[in-house]
């Protein structure tokens, strides 16, 4: 665990960094830290987390998923249409949406491992098509309601715990042990660090590639299903903010845009910190516009800090390998 | 008067010393050998000579003058060109471009003279004798070795007064590697000074008026090079004798065919090559650079589409990517070309790179199991003796030689018993090379079947128990015994039509 700490020092950083966020915010609005507060927080967190779960692998995998907000909407609106505000279709309607997120992660997967496309363009591609789609399905109108099962995991409570932060811890727990302790996070890690390495050490690339795209299509399309719970109806549009969101919560969790290094746990905090930073910035009394500037200010800022550190070690690094090499 | 002058020199990286207390001097109009294991700190001396790192302690004098170099366009400015190992090309970029790259020659609006860059070009090349380049080529349509003959012509381009060629002779086959050689004598006779960094001794003897040998950091000697013997140069390098480079040669193949290629052919470079391979033998393959060496490996392993058929101790087998390969006792394995590009994940561990092969060896019911792969790692780290401060430590920061122990242990740990190493001592100190032979063998005397590519030719004498010797994409000779000398093996590899 010691050498888990020292190699991901970044992660640390962006705990650090969320309990100071916290304090300040405190600071500047004493209602923030009431426990009704907290626990809205994390509820929101818990969207953006688990959307970025999926997006956390793709980017240690050294691509990038954005599909990610029309498989969002989607699943949000086909769950909506399909079971209005009854639990009981729920059963065979949660796995077929499941397994539609899956199948559009399959195919940016196949289009990136087996036919070459870069992630970017594949990614873009099948999320407009996809936007085409529910359009032609739908004719755009949102669906009103949504069952009560799914409200009450995303804002119901067990005890003083909303449930969506069990669903999440489990997300989280089952994210870790991909990454830490199954062989798929080793094949990740080193297909994003080198491609043509992993390759030359029998690592089943593309297998590897399409399940995290996969992964990623299917918490897209979960948390698109719990969203429709937080704002009781599903319309179009309700995931564009997810895009954003999800590829900062990753950097600032201290994975690399480049690949190869990073870790859940480190998006964790990421999300969390967003989160936070959108209670934090009402406070200050900005109107909406100037909100979304500072926003994305502050967003580049922590990134850029980020890597900046992440390059100095790096540099470090080539310089002692250079001075080794003789 | 001596042209350049260093005294004290010294270099730290945190708590790493690079260079203690180092001497150099060099006078213009001569090549001056450069010598040391890795980690010696040849690196960092050249580094400082050329601007790209800054020095703690010391005074290097060029011409009697004072000099600290602040970047390398100050080392630049007063005469100092470098050809480093790490290419600093850009792949979009042509050939010409590159050579003049931030040089450019300008028009009077200042926008790229491009006439005046392919003339002078031009001249460039043909004043030095070039091998065939085409100016308007871009890059990335190179070879590895055409590339480090467009680095040199960069650093020609800037008319230094010092020219460091930093192992440039090792990315080239051998007609090119002669023409670098008699290159540095044409400038030591225009009045240039070349300090020259080669780990191949017979290039040093073949060129060098002077050499300086480095040892911890530190210089241990400096000789005139027609006073000193083979031997006492490598004994002052290692700091001890080496008794002998390579191994003794016991044969130790059996009858049993562990690969037998039928036929084996790719792209325009592999033309359909045939032979067997035994339990216990050491196969070497010789040639010149770009004879179907490298695409027979990848054949073999599977990176490259080829046609023919293989089969593995006995069966037919398909190999259409490294997955394939790399199927434990039964499998082959590849030591790669390119150690940094195909070998090593660089920013990772020794561990993960260790066993980034054989995971499946450490997991139980899909975990892996930390203690199990700990030991792995450890029985690899003992067994080739890799110098690392922990499993941890990421395998850049390893000197070259234990990088490609690494890369060796990674692929010994899949336990494949047929093994194509792809010039496994390149960029490799002389220590190392001697450890690495002594494994070849000894891994041959325990029934391993090696298929060995080396760019050095006296390697391929001392190791080899036959020799396939390649030309225009086929097999142009089979070397045996008595027969494996560096004369029958260029012979077979020059000659269009073969003596009978």
């Amino acid at each position: 665990m010691n050498t888990f700490l020292a190699r991901n020092r970044l992660i640390l950083l962006a705990y650090a960094g969320m309990v100071v966020l916290l304090l300040v915010t405190a600071m500047f609005s004493p209602g923030f830290l009431s426990a009704s507060n907290l626990r809205s927080t994390v509820v929101l967190a818990a969207f953006v987390g688990i959307v970025a779960l999926g997006q956390t692998l793709v980017i240690i995998v050294g691509g990038i998923d954005l599909s990610i907000p029309w498989v969002l909407n989607s699943a949000a609106i086909v769950m909506a249409l399909l079971c209005g505000s009854q639990d009981t279709p729920l059963v065979w309607v949660v796995p077929l949406v499941l397994a539609g997120g899956a199948a559009i992660g399959f195919v940016n997967g196949a289009g990136v491992a087996w036919f070459g496309v870069p992630p970017i363009i594949m990614t873009l591609a099948t999320n407009v098509i996809l936007q085409g789609l529910i359009l032609v399905l739908t004719g755009g109108s949102p669906a009103p309601s949504v069952p009560d099962l799914i409200k009450f995991l995303s804002v119901g409570r067990i005890g003083p715990l909303p449930v969506i932060a069990f669903i999440w811890l489990a997300l989280a727990l089952i994210a870790t042990l991909l990454l830490s302790k199954a062989a798929f996070g080793r094949h990740l890690y080193a297909l994003g660090t080198s491609a043509t390495v992993a390759e030359f050490s029998g690592v089943p690339t593309a297998r590897t590639t399409i399940v995290t795209y996969v992964i990623s299509g299917l918490t897209a399309a979960l948390a698109g299903m719990l969203l429709t719970g937080y704002s009781g109806q599903a319309y179009l549009g309700m995931g564009d903010a997810y895009l954003f969101t999800s590829i900062a919560a990753v950097a600032i969790g201290g994975a690399s845009i480049l690949g190869g290094s990073g870790h859940y746990l480190g998006t964790v905090a990421g999300a969390l910190v967003l989160t936070i930073l959108t209670g934090l910035l009402p406070a200050l009394n900005l109107s909406n516009g100037a909100l979304l500037i500072v926003y994305g200010a502050v967003i580049l800022i922590t990134v850029s800090i980020g890597s900046e550190i992440f390059a100095g070690i790096g540099s470090r690094l080539r310089g002692k390998g250079g001075s080794l090499d003789g | 008067m001596d042209l350049v002058t260093v005294t004290g020199l010294s270099k730290r990286y945190g708590g790493i010393v690079a260079l203690s207390d180092a001497e150099f001097t060099a006078r213009a109009g001569e090549v001056h050998a450069l010598l040391g294991e890795n980690g010696a700190g040849k690196s960092t001396f050249i580094q400082i000579l050329s601007g790209a790192v800054s020095h703690d302690d010391g005074t290097i004098l060029i011409d009697g003058k004072n000099f600290r170099p602040a970047n390398p366009d100050d080392a630049r400015a007063r005469g100092i060109a470098a050809v480093f190992q790490e290419l600093s090309l850009i792949p979009d970029l042509t050939v010409e471009e590159n050579i003049w790259f931030r040089h450019e020659p300008m028009t009077a609006i200042r926008t790229v003279d491009r006439a005046a860059m392919r003339r002078q070009t031009l001249e460039l090349l043909a004043r030095y004798a070039f091998p065939p380049l085409r100016p308007d080529q871009e890059l990335r349509r190179l070879t590895l070795a055409e590339r480090q003959i467009v680095e040199i012509a960069k650093g020609l381009a800037k008319a230094p007064r010092i020219l460091i060629l930093d192992e440039a002779t090792s990315a080239l086959p051998a007609r090119e590697a002669g023409w670098l050689l008699k290159l540095t004598r044409q400038l030591a006779g225009e009045g240039k000074l070349v300090i020259f960094i080669s780990h191949r001794m017979a290039e040093v003897r073949a060129i060098a008026d002077r050499l300086t040998i480095f040892r911890n950091g530190r210089t241990v000697a400096a000789h005139e090079a027609n006073a000193v013997s083979d031997g006492e140069i490598v004994a002052q390098m290692i700091g001890r004798n080496l008794d002998r480079l390579y191994p003794e040669r016991v044969p130790s193949a059996t009858d049993r065919v562990a690969l037998k290629v039928d036929n084996i052919a790719s792209g325009s470079r592999l033309q359909g090559v045939s032979f067997a391979m035994r339990e216990g033998e050491v196969l070497g393959v010789g040639g010149l650079q770009g004879h179907g060496q490298r695409e027979l490996f990848q054949a073999l392993f599977g990176t490259a589409k080829a046609s023919g058929r293989i089969e593995l101790w006995g069966k037919p087998t398909v190999i259409g990517n490294p997955r394939a390969a790399l199927i434990g006792r039964d499998g082959i394995a590849l030591v790669p070309e390119d150690r940094r590009g195909q070998g090593l994940l660089l920013t990772k561990s020794v561990r993960e790179n260790l066993t980034l092969a054989v995971i499946k060896r450490f997991s139980d019911r899909g975990f892996l199991n930390s203690r199990k792969e700990a030991a792995l790692v450890k029985e690899m780290v003992d067994f080739l003796r890799i110098k690392a401060e922990t499993p941890d430590q990421l395998a850049g920061t390893l000197s070259g030689g234990n990088q490609q122990k690494v890369i060796f242990g990674k692929m010994l740990l899949t336990e494949a018993r047929v093994l194509l190493l792809y010039d496994p001592t390149r960029g490799v100190d002389v220590g190392t090379k001697g450890e690495i032979f002594q494994l070849m063998r000894d891994l041959a005397a325990k029934g391993y079947a090696i298929l060995f590519h080396s760019s050095d030719m006296p390697e391929l004498v001392h190791v080899a128990d036959r020799v396939l010797v390649m030309r225009n994409g086929r097999i142009a000779a089979t070397l045996d015994g008595e027969r494996i000398t560096e004369e029958n093996i260029l012979g077979a590899a020059m000659l269009e039509v073969e003596a009978a």
